[in-house]
């Protein structure tokens, strides 16, 4: 297996692009030969945003990549944030800073194009952006098969369901408080994150108010920062995985509520936690690639982050990290693929795109 | 400088001022058009507000009353798109970076040891290396893949077109920071022309270009060497020296095939015998890369024997009597003129050369092959430029002449006009390897660019148009920290100007000042959000920066504006909504300010309402402690000394048992009285009560005195 991992080691291809890339998610492939992938786009010169879908065709040796656009479509303002459902007629879903939100399926054309491939359409299944829906940029999007909730910084939490009109509030904060993460767990259950490395725990049956709060002690150390980023592990409800400012990652587990089990970050809790990064950490995502070291129900499982200081890496609770990429500009935001999870594609900073293939 | 020529200007620019260029405009506002307001925007953009005169009757409401247009002003040069320069300026953040801190941990070791070390790598290297990856990001000459069958009618390969940067760029390289290979400068000077010269057609009658256009006839020619072209093109391409070319142009000599080879044998051995000389023509070069022609010598005394050799046999060929029995006259004529290009017959190079760089590279192929340091090839180049002028001036002229002259100062206006700021900030460093006349000369400190250096000056410019646009202003700071005099400063402006409204644009702005420890700049951008969010509504973000900024003044001012809605909300049901606020401001109540007391306020509201009537439980008890905390905590405002008693009236009243023993009720009592002169104040402002709150805690109060004295009795 050690051989193996030597004679086959990781492939890295970047990709430069000339637009800035604000976030990247995987789509299910075309054929089993390419794979594909949505592209949140920004063109500066032009001041125009748009939602891409590529195909990538991985070579086996260290030949060029290139990236072949598919569809396109236009959003009335910059994309904030990028989710996708990874079932078979996927949904994407994506919120703009001026607060409004789209649904699209990026279905399989099943026509022949002019390149003589079968390629992906995008076909807008709903948009929201009435007065009153959000007050500012949406900061976080998350999509299930029936329905999208977002966040935003005014302090709303808003659910929009597919085949009804408009949306369904589930709480507002007033501005006296500002989300910028939110994930599913369950069709019924998300979680929050914000300010002060807060998380909430909401159950669409118990409306009225966030079910559950993480309290941990942050304040020993500095203060707190600001979550970016939540995974939430299909077989694991109770641990909600989250990544913020000042290298911080940590897993909440919902069954002891009252602490924070930190993975990595800079000057909270013990001294023992490693700090891999000490910049903020943009994306998390648990990585079913690596196999867990423990497989204990009470350790987190392993996860990979992406970061500021242009770190994509794997951390384990009480294991060294392993570095995947380290660029000299910052990786904003990268996807796992759901089907292949030994491909990773990652946003840079500097307008480029790098895909990461584990042997 | 360039300033004398440009009237006082710091850096050079091109004059072309006179040249009109007109932008067109699309608003599509409907005239009539009664203002047009014009500013600057990002970068070389301009905002153009076109509007409308407002109309009169209200028929045209949804007609846009005015616009706003951006108008990017065209960028000079047309050669490099703005992503491919984007790509070039990020590509060389880190060879650029690496370099300086190079240059840092050498100048702190040769401080430490007055010896230089043994193990002391020559700095030149580090600057070679660099300028290897700078170059490595300006395009690659990638021929692409072979083919398995050669075009044998191909004479030149297709390969993308060069950039002048790039080969201005190579220029610099070999003249600078390549020393190793200073010995067979004039060999590298052959080659840099083969790869370039196409860049040169623009303007120019090239060899590159006349070959390109035989090119094009060669598929349709039965009898090759009947056509006077032939001849001249293969004289030209001997002259630069493209031996492989020419070869291969005399292997089509029709002599060659097999039907004519017994009636032309003489002819055919004539050709092939040039064309043997030609391939074994000896280079002063250590290497030649593969397929290309020559015999290569590195030592001199070896390549001097050589060369004197190779004369011989071309003196030897020139005279035999073959040349009599040779019948094709255009044959006989091409190859004679060939073995005088050969032997150095300056006619016959100036013939076949068609601009001065190119009868340049043929004067060291044939004539000079010796020539060795800058003054002796500056004399030559003025000599050929005399005799082959050209006929318009190209900007890799002006930097090959700026070069040779050894005028740094020509030499860096030469970089800045031609190609711009990224190159001149870069090509320093070649500029200064080793060479401690420009060395001096860029770092000196001038009274007249207000005592900054040339260096500095150059670097300030660049990280100006970094600067100024979106998407690369996040690596100005790699440069503005290497200038050791205004660099901070502007640093520090940069990180000022720019916006606060997106966050994650504002936690990278933030980031670059954690890199630099600029923290106080960092505590004022962290200040400017705070404000921002506070004021456009989004309070919880607003003190979460504030307090990361640790700003307890705009704090405690903040505080008292929430106490005024906290007073009328908190106590009804949105209490939820405060409840996520309250969970930010944390336990802990360093830098929260006067927000400390909203957290306790809290804590006493949540255990009133936990209490029962008529139970002593551990709420009432945790009820009875938050409140006094609260009241004797400095932090709780005046304002709500009040409202707490009178919330708390059901502990007053407590029916089973006092609640509060003697020296708490005192202490109450006391603070009682306190607010009966804070009221006199002039900011004292009035809680919204009943009337009869004040005498209805002061009853219960009373009461309550009596009835714990009497207990603790």
């Amino acid at each position: 297996m050690a051989i193996t991992a030597v004679q086959n080691p990781t492939q890295i291809h970047r990709i430069p692009q000339s637009k800035y890339i604000d976030a990247v998610r995987w789509l299910p492939p075309l054929s089993p030969l390419s794979k594909l992938a949505v592209l949140a786009v920004f063109d500066s010169d032009a001041d125009t945003p748009s939602l891409e879908t590529h195909s990538l065709s991985i070579p086996s040796s260290s030949q060029t990549l290139t990236l072949t656009p598919h569809s396109r479509w236009t959003p009335p303002s910059r994309i904030s944030s990028l989710a996708a459902t990874a079932s078979s007629h996927p949904l994407v879903a994506a919120s703009t800073l001026s607060g409004s939100l789209h649904v699209l399926s990026a279905g399989h054309d099943s026509m022949v194009d002019d390149n003589g491939g079968s390629g992906s359409t995008m076909e807008p299944v709903l948009s929201v952006d009435e007065v009153g829906f959000h007050v500012g940029p949406i900061c976080g999007v998350d999509v299930i098969e029936s329905e999208c909730v977002s966040v935003g910084e005014d302090g709303k939490v808003n659910l929009v369901s597919f085949g009804d009109e408009g949306f369904r509030r589930v709480f507002d904060g007033n501005g006296l408080v500002g989300f910028n993460a939110v994930k599913w767990a369950s069709p019924s259950e998300f979680v929050t994150g914000g300010y002060g490395f807060g998380l909430q725990w909401w159950d669409l049956r118990r409306p009225g108010g966030p079910v559950s709060q993480l309290k941990g002690n942050w304040s020993q150390g500095k203060t707190g920062g600001v979550v970016h980023s939540i995974d939430i592990h299909p077989s694991r409800k109770h641990t909600c995985l989250a990544g913020g400012s000042s290298g911080t990652i940590f897993a909440w587990d919902l069954r002891w509520q009252q602490q924070p089990i930190v993975l990595s970050g800079v000057g909270i809790g013990d001294a023992a936690t490693p700090s891999f990064s000490e910049s903020e950490v943009w994306e998390v995502q648990y990585d079913c690639y690596t196999k867990p070291s423990n497989i204990s129900s009470s350790r987190v499982l392993p996860a990979m982050f992406s970061s500021e200081d242009g770190i994509l890496a794997v951390v384990e609770q009480g294991e060294e990290p392993t570095e995947l990429l380290a660029e000299p500009c910052a990786i904003n935001s990268f996807d796992i693929d759901p089907q292949n999870p030994s491909d990773v594609i990652c946003s840079l900073e500097w307008e480029s795109i790098a895909i990461v293939v584990r042997p | 400088m360039s300033g004398d020529t440009n009237g006082g200007a710091l850096v050079a620019y091109t004059a072309d001022a006179n040249k009109a260029i007109v932008y067109p405009l699309r608003h599509g506002v409907k005239p009539p058009i009664s203002r047009l307001a014009i500013s600057w925007s990002r970068g070389n953009t301009l905002r153009v507000s076109v509007m409308r005169k407002p109309s009169t009757s209200g028929d045209s409401g949804d007609e846009d009353g005015g616009k706003v247009v951006e108008v990017k002003l065209g960028n000079g040069d047309g050669e490099i798109s703005d992503v491919l320069w984007r790509r070039i300026a990020y590509g060389s953040v880190s060879p650029f970076a690496l370099l300086q801190s190079r240059r840092n941990s050498v100048s702190s070791l040769s401080k430490m040891s007055f010896n230089s070390s043994p193990y002391h790598v020559e700095w030149w290297e580090y600057v070679l290396e660099y300028s290897k990856d700078i170059n490595s990001l300006l395009g690659n000459r990638q021929s692409p893949p072979c083919l398995l069958i050669e075009d044998p009618k191909a004479i030149l390969k297709k390969i993308e077109k060069p950039t002048c940067l790039k080969a201005a760029w190579e220029l610099m390289e070999l003249f600078y920071a390549d020393k190793l290979s200073q010995a067979w400068l004039p060999e590298l000077l052959v080659d840099w022309l083969a790869d370039y010269d196409n860049l040169l057609s623009g303007t120019q009658v090239t060899v590159h270009l006349k070959l390109l256009d035989f090119q094009k006839d060669i598929v349709s020619l039965q009898v090759i060497e009947d056509h006077p072209k032939f001849w001249e093109v293969v004289s030209s391409a001997l002259a630069v020296g493209w031996l492989e070319i020419v070869v291969k142009l005399l292997r089509l000599h029709g002599s060659y095939q097999f039907d004519q080879l017994g009636n032309r044998e003489i002819e055919n051995g004539l050709v092939e015998t040039v064309a043997v000389l030609i391939s074994k023509m000896p280079r002063m070069r250590p290497e030649l890369e593969a397929g290309k022609l020559g015999e290569c010598f590195k030592d001199k005394p070896d390549f001097i024997k050589a060369w004197e050799k190779w004369r011989t046999q071309i003196t030897k060929l020139e005279c035999s009597p073959y040349w009599v029995q040779c019948v094709h006259h255009q044959t006989r004529e091409g190859l004679r003129n060939m073995l005088q290009i050969m032997l150095g017959n300056i006619n016959s190079l100036c013939t076949a050369t068609c601009h001065w760089i190119e009868l340049y590279i043929s004067h060291f192929l044939y004539v000079r092959p010796f020539t060795a340091g800058l003054e002796s090839m500056y004399s030559l180049a003025q000599k050929c430029i005399q005799s082959k002028p050209m006929a318009s001036s190209h900007r890799l002229m002006g930097l090959l002449i700026g070069i040779l002259s050894e005028n740094i100062e020509v030499v860096l206006a030469e970089c800045s006009k031609g190609f711009g700021p990224w190159m001149v900030t870069h090509a320093i460093e070649l500029l200064t390897a080793g060479n401690d006349q420009a060395d001096t000369l860029l770092h000196e400190e001038r009274h007249n660019l207000g005592g900054i250096s040339m260096e500095e000056l150059h670097r300030l410019v660049y990280a100006q148009v970094l600067s100024s646009h979106a998407l690369t202003w996040q690596i100005a700071p790699i440069y503005l920290t290497s200038c050791m005099q205004q660099g901070m400063g502007l640093l520090e402006i940069l990180l000022y100007k720019q916006p606060v409204y997106n966050n994650q644009l504002l936690l990278k702005n933030i980031e670059i000042c954690r890199l630099y420890e600029l923290d106080i700049v960092s505590s004022n951008i962290m200040k400017i959000a705070g404000m921002y969010h506070w004021k456009h509504g989004k309070k919880g973000s607003g003190i979460f920066w504030l307090q990361q900024a640790r700003d307890e003044v705009r704090l405690n001012r903040i505080a008292q504006q929430m106490f005024d809605s906290v007073g009328k909300s908190i106590s009804d049901e949105s209490f939820r909504q405060w409840e996520g606020l309250i969970q930010l401001l944390g336990s802990e109540s360093k830098a929260v300010g006067g927000l400390e007391f909203l957290h306790k306020y809290r804590d006493f509201k949540k255990s009133l309402l936990q209490i029962h009537d008529g139970k002593t439980t551990e709420a009432t008890r945790q009820a009875v402690e938050s409140l006094i905390s609260l009241m004797k905590n400095p932090s709780t405002p005046p304002r709500f000394w009040l409202p707490l008693l009178y919330d708390s009236l059901k502990l007053l009243n407590w029916q089973e048992r006092p609640l509060l023993n003697a020296s708490q009720t005192s202490l109450l009592l006391n603070k009682l009285q306190e607010l009966s002169m804070a009221k006199l104040r002039p900011d004292f402002v009035e809680a919204d009560l009943p009337p009869q709150a004040l005498s209805s805690v002061r009853l219960a109060l009373a009461t309550n005195l009596g009835r714990s004295i009497l207990e603790e009795q």
